[in-house]
């Protein structure tokens, strides 16, 4: 069976939908009696509350409820540890601090909820939020993470003593030892801070009790409707069947809608539960500043060291991670940042050690990357220092330290995010660098084009990184393929959809093993009524776990119908094909019969049950990988600085990607844009700015740039193919790709083009007033020497 | 944030002092006062709806003054909580005899601002204090000329034209937002060209500090 749709240019078959307005997104849920809730959050990111006052909101009219902390008694607890740590890593220290619906006693974080207001309309509800009198008495708030660790710091969390949340070292080989016997180190700080994901769509819920049918409803902007679902269930003590979460359209997840137990669906779940009608909250922009979960801010202290022709001996980084005012995603963020400064490279010494600190900030949960852009920022920076101060090209430095291709799987040996070694199952990395180097036209760029244009005046530069990328964990997602009697394929699957064209690439899968139109496939995702096994879309896994879950279903399926069209056709299995709709025998096209048909013969009569029959040509069926499967790429760029204005235009940009098997080339060239697109902010104009006391100082979209269509240039795909052998389909992750590498090329980049001024760049994000700055220190300690 | 400015008044010290110390003439200067209320000798209790741009709602502020020195000078502390955020510092106000019958005022103060206030005005916070500040300094330097007492009630300032055609008229809500809006439009002129900037300028930040500053100068010593 050749795949007439897997590898396919397929257009996403959910855009016309999307595009004209027909797709049911939380908001478009309105249900006959409907209550709006508000909530009330802190403007101080620290502060004591000793009070609160919500008469005269309860009073206002159309008000139907006003509720604190007090009054939810027992249902008030802590959110669930949502990642527990690895327990396989010795030694570590990690404590436990979980968010809260409603702060009770103390305020931890700029925003966080005080009270909600549930009533008629959004409207009354905001007003009554004025009405609130909240008694908060300010404490000083620590952000800075240095600080926060020295004694004296304010403390987000009294009863620890400290503002640690965690300390944990890893080690390969021996670093110390190796350092001793290299020719050059390079050491430096590095420091990246803290932005948003800013999805199109912002967080909403609608929560619905009905108290008739004992039956709770939860349209959920969430990444991950099953755990939800299971969550809510029992925080409440409902049973699960009770309980349906639906994720419909999301307009973007990027980490932050996962499995939270965001404070407003705990809030919402119980308040429904309390008035028995249906709650929605539609979080406002604004307010997705201070609700919704943030990520990136990391100092790191690195090093590596390296022979004189530039092989890398050993890396050691220490560094601090902002983990907000909670840690209930435990180490994942740092995890991966430890695992991703290992790269594609062959580091035999490697120790990483792992601070992770309170702050007064909002909780850091993955943002698409997921601490894995530090890590490439740390070793690529590293490795571009190196090889300035070797006097040796940067893409030939990188060449000298691949991974060869014979080595697969290769054991890093550290613990990874998945809590097993981080092994990289395949990979063949040099002519994703060479075919990125080729591309981009490295060679002819930095021998004739640079230097014309430099005698020109321009300031061009120009950047060749590599990345790796662990995608696909476990634990393992499920699907359910159903042929009905219309000949039309249902399935379903647990995981939800945020914009990745699941509908599309997932059914390509179905449609090749059944030999049908993709049309004919409908698939659902992210309702817990139709598959209620499985965890969610994150980590890069949807094509990896969920793809072979639905791979797995469909051939099953597939193995249904060939027994049954083998009986009634009267024609063994293996001269049976299955084509436009139908099961034929293959040198006699005119015995045949449809799908439809089949399916309901499939569908038992009276009598004809025999001890084994199972009805309908349907089977469930689950995937769950070893291990993650590592994805790999090289990217380019060649980009110009206004010396004036300091702003920067990407003149040409390519990504090389290597994730296996590609299902659908078109799906995968966005992911790698859009990707691309929120790393270009990382890089240049996406950052938080907080004030000493906690302040968010830019919380609008007019003042966090997000990169837009004048700052993303047109993206030049290209790929390789080694497939993971960890899985049938041989697919690897590439949501998150895009991103990785993006602060790391820019600030090669940037350097090439500032060649003439020595700047170092070592932090992210940056900004024309900051490469201003950076240029004018750069400047003074020229002169001063 | 800092706070730091001076102002030159067309009239000799001691009546310039007994200005500030109104709260009346204050108020009428600081449209948008809806009251202001003595706690005690030296403390103040005043609110204001503020809407001007994108930023609206009610603040309560409480000022209290120390180290006065009349009437050369004093010390606020204000502390002001409302919808749009909070704000909460200390300066210093001195006032000068030039000698020629003016008088400068000088003001240097710290202050924090949270909430909204930080959030979406931050840009404009420091543009948007200093003309507030101008402006209601201008509006009571006019009232002091034209020999305006504080026996004036408090109460909203009506439309110019219900006002004689002559002397001394307080400002509107709307022409004092007006004046503030177009300070910070001439300030962020050249800034606004910048491509990353693209985004719109909130014209009307408010400076509720600045506000509280006006307030802690109309203290009420009891000349009424």
């Amino acid at each position: 069976m050749s795949p007439k749709y897997v590898g396919q240019r397929i257009s996403r078959t959910e855009d016309p939908r999307l595009l004209t307005g027909q797709a049911l997104f939380v908001d478009d849920v309105n249900i006959p009696g409907m209550l709006h809730a508000a909530f009330l959050r802190s403007d101080y990111a620290h502060a004591r509350l000793n009070s609160i006052d919500v008469s005269a909101a309860r009073s206002r009219p159309g008000v139907i409820a006003v509720y604190t902390a007090q009054d939810m008694g027992d249902a008030w607890q802590h959110g669930p540890p949502l990642v527990i740590p690895p327990p396989t890593i010795q030694n570590m220290v990690f404590h436990t601090r979980t968010q809260v619906p409603l702060v009770k006693d103390k305020v931890r974080l700029i925003g966080e909820p005080l009270a909600v207001v549930i009533a008629e309309s959004r409207y009354i509800a905001e007003d009554a939020l004025e009405d609130i009198i909240a008694d908060l008495q300010p404490l000083e708030a620590v952000g800075d993470l240095e600080r926060a660790l020295r004694p004296g710091a304010p403390l987000v969390h009294e009863e620890l003593g400290s503002n640690l949340a965690a300390h944990f070292f890893q080690e390969k080989g021996n670093y110390k030892s190796a350092r001793q016997q290299a020719d050059l180190v390079i050491q430096k700080r590095i420091l990246i801070d803290r932005g948003i994901a800013a999805a199109m769509e912002n967080r909403g819920i609608v929560a619905h009790w009905d108290p008739k049918s004992q039956r709770l409803t939860l349209w959920d902007t969430t990444q991950s409707p099953i755990p939800i679902r299971n969550g809510l269930a029992g925080m409440f003590g409902l049973a699960e069947h009770q309980v349906r979460v639906i994720a419909p359209f999301v307009g973007g997840g990027f980490g932050p809608k996962i499995m939270m137990f965001y404070a407003e669906e705990m809030v919402l779940t119980w308040a429904t539960l309390q008035i028995g009608r249906p709650i929605k909250w539609i979080e406002d922009r604004r307010e997705n500043f201070y609700a919704t979960t943030q990520e990136r801010g990391q100092v790191h202290d690195a090093e590596m060291a390296l022979t004189s022709d530039g092989r890398i001996l050993g890396v050691r980084d220490s560094f601090l991670h902002d983990t907000g005012a909670y840690d209930p995603y435990g180490l994942t963020i740092p995890l991966n940042t430890q695992c991703h400064v290992l790269g594609p490279y062959d580091v035999p010494n490697y120790y990483a050690e792992t601070t992770v600190v309170f702050t007064n900030r909002m909780i850091a949960t993955p943002v698409r990357g997921a601490g894995r852009p530090q890590g490439v920022f740390v070793v690529e920076r590293l490795l571009d220092l190196a090889a300035r101060k070797l006097d040796m090209d940067r893409v030939e430095i990188r060449k000298r330290n691949l991974l060869p291709p014979d080595v697969f799987p290769y054991n890093n040996q550290i613990i990874d995010q998945a809590f097993a070694p981080l092994v990289l199952d395949s990979g063949n990395y040099l002519p994703l660098l060479e075919q990125a180097a080729t591309r981009i036209g490295y060679q002819p760029f930095i021998r004739e084009e640079q230097p014309r244009l430099r005698a020109e005046g321009k300031h061009v530069g120009i950047g060749v990184v590599m990345f790796i990328e662990t995608t696909g964990v476990g634990p393992y997602e499920g699907a359910r393929v159903t042929v009905e009697a219309s000949g039309r394929i249902s399935v379903a699957t647990g995981v939800g959809t945020q914009g990745q064209g699941h509908f599309t690439s997932f059914a390509q899968i179905v449609a090749d093993q059944l030999g049908v139109n993709i049309r004919d496939v409908e698939l659902v995702t992210g309702d817990t009524a139709e598959f209620h096994w499985g965890t969610g879309t994150f980590a890069s896994r949807g094509a990896v776990v969920a793809a072979n879950a639905i791979h797995a279903a469909a051939r099953a399926v597939r193995g249904k119908i060939l027994r049954l069209a083998s009986k009634v056709l009267e024609a063994p299995e293996e001269e049976l094909e299955l084509a436009d709709g139908q099961v034929r025998v293959a040198d006699m096209p005119e015995k045949s019969i449809s799908l439809g048909k089949l399916a309901v013969l499939a569908n038992p009569l009276r009598g004809a049950v025999q001890p084994g029959t199972e009805p309908g040509l349907e089977a469930t069926d689950y995937f769950g990988p070893q291990y993650g499967a590592t994805a790999a790429g090289a990217h380019a760029m060649i980009l110009e600085v206004d010396p004036e204005t300091m702003m920067v235009e990407i003149k040409r940009y390519v990504a090389v990607e290597d994730c296996g098997t590609v299902l659908n080339p078109l799906i995968l060239d966005g992911q790698v844009h859009g990707g691309v697109a929120l790393g270009i902010g990382n890089s240049y104009y996406e950052k938080l700015v907080f004030d000493d006391n906690g302040q968010l100082l830019n919380a609008s979209l007019a003042d966090y740039l997000i990169a837009a269509a004048t700052e993303v240039p047109r993206i030049e795909v290209g790929h390789g193919y080694t497939l993971s052998p960890l899985n049938p389909l041989g697919t690897k992750g590439a949501g998150e790709a895009g991103t990785l590498p993006v602060p790391a090329l820019f600030a090669q980049a940037l350097e090439d083009a500032l060649a003439d001024h020595r700047l170092e760049v070592v932090e992210m994000p940056l900004s024309p007033n900051r490469l201003f700055e950076l240029l004018q220190a750069a400047q003074e300690s020229a002169s001063g020497r | 944030m800092k706070l730091q400015g001076e102002y030159l008044f067309d009239g000799p010290r001691e009546r310039v002092w007994e200005m500030l110390r109104d709260p009346n003439a204050l108020a009428r200067a600081l449209p948008g006062t809806q009251s202001l209320e003595k706690l005690s000798e030296n403390e103040y209790q005043g609110q204001m709806h503020v809407r001007i741009g994108p930023v609206a709602g009610l603040f309560a502020g409480r000022v209290t003054i120390s180290n006065e020195v009349p009437p050369e000078s004093c010390t606020l502390a204000v502390d002001g909580k409302g919808s749009p955020g909070f704000a909460t510092g200390s300066g210093d106000v001195v006032l000068t005899d030039q000698g020629d019958g003016t008088t400068r005022l000088q003001y240097e103060g710290e202050f924090q601002v949270g909430g909204k206030l930080a959030a979406v005005g931050q840009r404009m916070v420091d543009t948007v204090s200093k003309s507030i500040i101008r402006q209601g300094l201008e509006s009571l330097n006019e009232a002091l000329r034209e020999g305006v007492t504080g026996a004036a009630e408090l109460e909203p300032a009506a439309e110019p034209e219900a006002q004689p055609s002559t002397g001394y008229r307080p400002p509107t809500e709307t022409r004092f937002a007006a004046a503030v809006a177009k300070d910070v439009v001439k300030d962020y002129a050249g800034d606004l060209m910048a491509p990353e900037h693209r985004a719109v300028w909130l014209t009307g930040l408010v400076a509720i500090l600045a506000m509280l500053v006006g307030y802690a100068l109309g203290r009420n010593a009891g000349h009424d």
